[in-house]
């Protein structure tokens, strides 16, 4: 998806917030967004006074005046949400990170799933379809599971043929999906690999399935917190990176945004 | 006077070829401009930057003309030894001969990069049960089979043992496919036991004199059967001699390493250092013009640093930079990502530090064959870089993951945790295919990432995870 948050000059307030689909014109999507929300903040372009743009779209975002990585982005954010946060995974639709900060706020080191579709939204959105399950419920749905099945294979490809057997074998749905939840989960706690350190935040699309949450918890035995719209959170950092850039840039300097 | 250093495409390599060849500036050997390499299929070079020296386009003509080197030789009577895995001991000796040239058929890992998988080099290892689950070097295979990248070597030679699983699983497809190779033992490096002798390696490491005599043992194998393959005894003096003429190639290369990776601005960019550093291994065939050649770029650099004149912003964020990557491209991404590299590790460190001159030469060539970095634990690999990075001031490591080589599954995390305990900087993985243009926004973002990370850091030293 696309977002946008509009942050004003004390970089506290969100003045207005927008999310839509992606495309292929990301540019045209984004400009398109992006007047809707001035529309509706009763804003003039003029008066937007920095953009950045981030994520792996961020080259191919006219309006922007710089671009800065999601990495540094969702470090910034959650050091504002959250500033005790020390480790945030962050599991969108196409890619999974696990960003390590420092006590600063700032980010120590990162891993990144990209390459993979294991681990990521995507693979909810294929067993969604499989099951025949609108994404949105699947989390209601894997709550009722009593027996999470065991999906054993990390490749989004063979899992599936894993959940074609699991339905002819005439297992639960609910079983299929919080198996599937739990073998999200096993991945990015093996990607994690070195000592993850508390308190942990989930960020991302799928922060918003019901019972990845807890599927994480049980993986990596600590306590998992979900911001408030944790889809957002990247463009939120963006929209104080922005803030910051356009007042001197603090954040590069070894300030605070 | 110096030249500014500048990044030139191929187009203007090529004019700049012209121009030095009207000024009478190339320097000796050069055969031609780099652009006539592109008719040839290697397409790739249409999509990397290059230094403007006349010694970086000499470095990039003796890389790209050794088949045709080697056809030279082989006309002159010459025997041509294929090296297979040691990365850097086995040349040695072979040079110690007046009769035999060696080369480094593992080298074909490039060709799917520098020829954009247009040659199916890679398809016929697929064919024979070599896919891409196993290291791109396996495209080592397709160059055997089509014959059409460097002749069939008179004598291969191959380690096996503590070498990697990934080019023993495709030496044996070789051999199997009924290539006779010379296998020679490489035994696991490990500590010595309490009761047994331990000896100093090159590059600090310890290991037991047992295996030391076993390798001198294995390399004396080797040597018997150059000595037949010559027609004429290879003697102490003959070896002692070409490890003489390895350390001034390994020399040169510190010099030039030292200096590249400390200086302000960075006098050489990466990817012309790296095309550098793999001379240590396989000389391109010719280890007098290797010496030319790695002269030229020191006194280039060295001309550069007194002029205080290089390539990149004066904060440029300091990387130490782990294994080689499969595409060259990579080494201009980085830069243009803001990077300098600072140090690297690119798994022949043995094949850098001089070998011990004051040792019986096969009992030299014995700690050098045992010193390599990949023959013992992951561990003593990590901490030799961790060392290099508090020495080198490296804010960052990147450990570039080879797509299929079985120690990339596991050298990272144990590369980023020794790093990050010692020495207190991130380490990030990526991995780089062949051709990584699918994958270059991913790349780029991993690397701005970390350009941001440490830049956002620098001002606050010594703050605790």
């Amino acid at each position: 998806m696309i977002k946008i948050v509009l942050v004003a000059d004390d970089g506290m307030q969100v003045i207005a917030k927008g999310c839509t689909d992606q495309g292929i014109d990301q540019d045209r999507i984004a400009t398109s967004l992006f007047a809707t929300i001035l529309s509706q903040a009763g804003l003039r372009r003029s008066q937007v006074r920095r953009v950045v743009a981030t994520g792996y779209g961020r080259a191919r975002i006219s309006l922007a005046d710089t671009t800065i990585t999601e990495i540094t982005c969702q470090a910034v954010a959650i050091h504002r949400l959250l500033p005790e946060a020390r480790t945030v995974i962050d599991i969108g639709g196409q890619d999974s990170k696990i960003i390590r900060l420092a006590d600063s706020g700032r980010v120590f080191d990162f891993v990144m799933n990209d390459r993979c579709a294991a681990g990521t939204g995507r693979f909810l959105e294929v067993v969604a379809d499989r099951l025949g399950v609108d994404l949105v419920d699947l989390g209601p749905l894997a709550a009722t599971s009593r027996e999470p099945a065991v999906i054993s294979s990390m490749c989004v490809v063979f899992a599936e043929t894993e959940i074609i057997g699991l339905l002819a074998a005439n297992r639960p749905r609910e079983d299929i999906v919080a198996g599937v939840q739990r073998a999200i989960a096993q991945r990015i706690h093996g990607m994690a690999g070195r000592t993850m350190r508390g308190p942990v935040v989930f960020t991302g699309g799928v922060a918003l399935v019901a019972g990845m949450q807890s599927a994480l918890e049980d993986a990596l035995g600590l306590q998992v917190v979900i911001p408030q719209e944790p889809h957002m959170t990247a463009a939120f950092g963006a929209a104080i990176l922005a803030r910051d850039i356009q007042q001197g840039g603090h954040y590069f300097l070894g300030g605070q945004p | 006077m110096i030249r500014l250093p500048e990044r030139l495409t191929l187009d203007q390599l090529d004019l700049h070829y012209a121009h030095l060849r009207r000024e009478g500036l190339l320097l000796p050997g050069q055969y031609g401009p780099i652009g006539r390499h592109v008719s040839d299929g290697d397409t790739r070079l249409l999509r990397l930057r290059y230094d403007n020296s006349p010694a970086a386009l000499r470095l990039w003509d003796l890389l790209l003309t050794e088949e045709q080197r080697l056809a030279q030789w082989r006309a002159s009577g010459k025997r041509l030894v294929g090296a297979m895995k040691d990365l850097g001991t086995v040349p040695v000796m072979a040079y110690s001969s007046d009769r035999l040239v060696a080369f480094y058929p593992d080298g074909a890992w490039w060709i799917p990069c520098v020829m954009e998988v247009n040659q199916g080099l890679l398809s016929i290892a697929d064919s024979l049960g070599i896919d891409e689950s196993f290291c791109p070097v396996r495209a080592m295979l397709g160059a055997f089979v089509t014959g059409a990248h460097f002749p069939i070597p008179d004598l291969l030679v191959c380690s096996v043992g503590a070498a990697c699983d990934d080019f023993a699983a495709i030496a044996q497809r070789l051999n199997g496919m009924g290539l006779p190779i010379l296998w020679w033992e490489m035994p696991y490096r490990r500590q010595a036991g309490p009761s047994e002798q331990a000896v100093q390696l090159p590059g600090g490491v310890l290991a037991p004199k047992v295996l030391v005599d076993l390798v001198r043992s294995e390399l004396g194998r080797v040597r018997s059967a150059f000595e037949e393959l010559a027609g004429k005894p290879i003697s102490d003096q003959d070896l002692a001699n070409g490890i003489n003429k390895a350390n001034r190639v390994r020399l040169l290369l510190q010099g030039l390493r030292r200096l590249v990776f400390t200086s302000v601005p960075t006098p050489m960019p990466a990817l012309e250092m790296l095309i550098a550093e793999m001379l240590a291994i396989h000389f391109c065939s010719d280890i007098d013009q290797t010496i030319l050649v790695l002269e030229a770029m020191l006194a280039e650099v060295e001309g550069r640093v007194a002029a205080k004149v290089g390539y990149g912003p004066l904060d440029a964020v300091r990387v130490f930079w782990v294994n080689p990557v499969a595409d060259l491209r990579v080494m201009n991404l980085i830069e243009e990502c803001g990077i300098r590299l600072c140090g690297t590790d690119l798994m022949f460190t043995h094949a850098i530090d001089p070998i011990p001159a004051d040792l019986q030469p096969m009992e030299a060539l014995a700690r050098v064959a045992l010193a390599d970095p990949m023959v013992g634990p992951m561990s003593e690999r990590a901490a030799r870089i961790a060392a290099q990075v508090q020495q080198l001031a490296a804010e960052a490591v990147v450990v570039s993951r080879i797509p299929g080589a079985s120690h990339c599954g596991y050298e990272g995390q144990v590369i980023a945790d020794i790093v990050a305990r010692r020495c207190y900087v991130p380490t990030i993985e990526i991995e780089v295919p062949p051709v990584a243009d699918s994958v270059e926004a991913t790349l780029r973002t991993r690397l701005q990432a970390l350009v941001e990370t440490i830049r956002s850091n620098r001002p606050i030293c010594h703050t605790q995870v």
